[in-house]
């Protein structure tokens, strides 16, 4: 079974139907791209794979949990499912340091000595560890959603979900966070990115997803995917956001 | 009109004014440290609660609330013993006092828990913790910190709202007032020290609650 | 002698809620008028003004009502004043309201942008005519929801008059539990009349609260 498979997924806010009948399948080590206009749903779908957000049809496995069954522990796949998102989300009472260690500690019971390790270990990979004992808002965006970065993998996850974590950064701090991910990729790490950096999709990913009013309009590998788009409306797309 | 104030007589009755704000400073202390546990839990129960238990909650922080304190604490010091209940004066305003800010706080504190980003609370659960711990670790303390103001503006009130237990002839700073008003008559000399004290007092809480602050949030 | 609880001392524990209402108006109209001049002063640009209010606030919300009550009582005795219980209650709960009234109004006073302060002096007002043609009117929307806040509190706050003789709800409750000796009773109803004259009024602000914010 592959790592992530969404079968006719529909997801629903009220009466806005937001995913209709959804097919993915996402296999180990494989770095996606998903990428649309906003309000395609393509966050909603990242946010379904770790049940942040319910699903009311089709099923949603990841990492054989039944994420999309209302009796299954999703607890202990999120201690294994990394997700970042796009304002960080530090917690502001804590240093960079116990930000990183909370999960390891607190959800995975480990000794603080053993987390702390850890933590410098994910800080480096990052390129932060040098500001291990800062707390966030002295940070920059681009420092404070690499430790984001460094909080999810210190759960050393299956996968890593990433939710437009470039957006909401100044253009000049963008590309520390790329390098980050681009290593990330070197290592193997099976990643799925919604994404506005076109240019980052088509160096690095393997697949991309272009959503479109809540289905899978087109997906393909990466370099045909910007060559040669099949479909009209993933054609207006690219012109419009690669001009 | 001559008059000649004799604050004297006043001062002459130091050892009644000392044991009165021992007392009132007792009863602060305690209906602080017990109200506010009292209204963390009020609060967690109204804001995360089954939907039983948050009417509950809501029951009786509307009930408090919208009830005059003095008629509190006749509720539980003349009206218990009507159930077969009798408390002495200490005891029955300890109670009332709890029970009492236990209510306001829980209101406060609930504003807190609500103001903190639904974002914060997702980035706990995605690391994978349970609901008590996302509560404990993600919103508990910067709740705290952004009421800090109002919870403590609410317990300095309280401080000088243990003014009523005199009502239920509780010897506190208001009641020592009382005594000695009715052995001096110097009335206006009596209330005058008393106000002072008060006013003292709620400066000196307040100034305490500053450090406080820096202590525990400063970093 | 003992009598029972009867519907009657239900009916004169309503009817003394009147005068709880009464000195809740007394309170709002005397502590209003010290309101207003505590926010003017405390709204103002100049420091001397500013730290009167800020002293006279801070004086008053340091010091217990009941501490207020008494010194009117008993300490204008004083100086010749034997002050009826109605008396002392309105001049102690005017001053108590004015602090908290004034630092309410204050809020809304100064939440009003300083734009609109300076069109107002563009156009050549003093500052007592910027507050009253340009401000107030403006001020008057923010501070209704916190004002009607206040005079719940007004409104538990007059059971302390009571304790000066004054006969309001509390203490008719006090003298209907000295005939009947039911005192849990007694008390509930009190418990429960002030209960609903409040509840209304909190949900009236939070009503006023939630409008206020959707209209802007």
């Amino acid at each position: 079974m592959s790592l992530v498979e969404l079968k006719r997924v529909t997801k629903r806010f009220g009466a806005n139907v937001v995913l209709r009948e959804v097919d993915l399948r996402v296999e180990k080590g494989e770095i996606i791209a998903i990428i649309g206009r906003s309000g395609s749903g393509k966050s909603t779908l990242l946010r379904c794979i770790n049940g942040l957000e319910p699903v009311q049809g089709g099923e949603v496995w990841c990492d054989g949990v039944a994420v999309h069954d209302p009796k299954s522990d999703l607890r202990a796949l999120r201690a294994r499912v990394g997700i970042v998102f796009q304002s960080f989300n530090l917690f502001p009472h804590l240093t960079v340091a116990r930000n990183v260690m909370l999960g390891p500690t607190i959800v995975k019971g480990m000794a603080a000595d053993d987390a702390e390790k850890l933590a410098h270990e994910a800080l480096r990979r990052v390129g932060l560890e040098e500001k291990i004992g800062a707390w966030a808002d002295e940070l920059s965006g681009g420092q404070q959603q690499r430790v984001a970065i460094a909080r999810a993998l210190a759960m050393s996850p299956t996968i890593m979900l990433f939710d437009e974590i470039t957006s909401a950064l100044d253009p000049e701090l963008v590309g520390e966070v790329l390098l980050v991910l681009e290593a990330m990729a070197r290592d193997g790490m099976t990643m799925l990115l919604v994404t506005h950096e076109m240019n980052f999709a088509r160096r690095v990913a393997n697949r991309v997803v272009f959503m479109h009013q809540g289905k899978v309009w087109e997906e393909g590998p990466a370099k045909e995917f910007f060559a040669a788009p099949r479909t009209e409306e993933l054609r207006s797309f690219l012109s419009s956001v690669l001009h | 009109m001559a008059y000649t104030f004799q604050f004297r007589d006043v001062f002459a009755q130091k050892a009644a004014i000392v044991d009165g704000l021992v007392l009132t400073l007792e009863l602060s202390a305690g209906t602080i440290v017990l109200g506010f546990a009292v209204g963390v839990l009020a609060a967690a129960a109204l804001v995360y609660g089954k939907p039983w238990l948050r009417k509950a909650a809501g029951v009786y922080v509307e009930s408090i609330r919208n009830t005059p304190l003095i008629v509190q604490l006749f509720l539980v010091f003349f009206g218990l013993p009507n159930l077969g209940v009798t408390l002495d004066a200490i005891t029955a305003s300890m109670i009332t006092l709890t029970i009492n800010l236990g209510a306001y706080t829980a209101e406060i504190v609930r504003a807190g828990f609500e103001s903190v980003p639904r974002s914060q609370i997702e980035a706990g659960v995605s690391l994978g913790m349970t609901g008590p711990q996302v509560f404990r670790h993600v919103v508990l303390l910067p709740a705290l910190k952004n009421v800090y103001p109002s919870l403590t503006s609410q317990f300095v009130l309280m401080m000088l709202a243990t003014s009523v237990v005199s009502q239920i002839s509780a010897a506190e700073l208001f009641h020592a007032g009382s005594i000695i008003q009715s052995r001096t008559f110097r009335d206006f000399e009596v209330y005058t020290v008393i106000a002072v004290l008060y006013l003292a007092l709620s400066l000196l809480m307040r100034a305490g609650f500053g450090v406080c602050y820096r202590i525990f949030f400063r970093r | 002698m003992i009598r029972e609880l009867s519907l009657t001392d239900v009916e004169y524990l309503l009817l003394a809620m009147r005068w709880t209402i009464a000195l809740t108006a007394l309170a709002l109209a005397g502590g209003g008028t010290i309101g207003l001049i505590v926010a003017a002063c405390g709204a103002s640009g100049r420091m001397l003004p500013r730290y009167l209010a800020r002293g006279y606030v801070g004086l008053v919300q340091g010091i217990p009502l009941l501490v207020w009550l008494f010194l009117f009582y008993f300490g204008l005795s004083i100086f010749g004043y034997n002050l009826p219980p109605w008396v002392a209650a309105t001049l102690g709960f005017s001053v108590y309201a004015g602090a908290f009234l004034g630092e309410i109004w204050r809020g809304a006073l100064l939440s009003i942008p300083k734009t609109q302060w300076e069109a107002g002096r563009s156009i050549g007002l003093t500052f007592i005519e910027q507050l009253r043609h340009v401000i107030i009117p403006q001020a008057i929307r923010v501070a209704i929801p916190p004002t009607v806040g206040f005079t719940v509190q007004l409104v538990k706050n007059t059971s302390l008059a009571a304790v000066i003789g004054f006969v309001e709800l509390t203490r008719e409750g006090q003298l209907t539990t000295a005939a009947t000796y039911q005192p849990f009773a007694v008390y509930l109803i009190v418990a429960a009349l002030y209960f609903c004259v409040c509840y209304s009024l909190s949900r009236y602000a939070g009503a006023l609260e939630r409008s206020r914010r959707v209209a802007r």
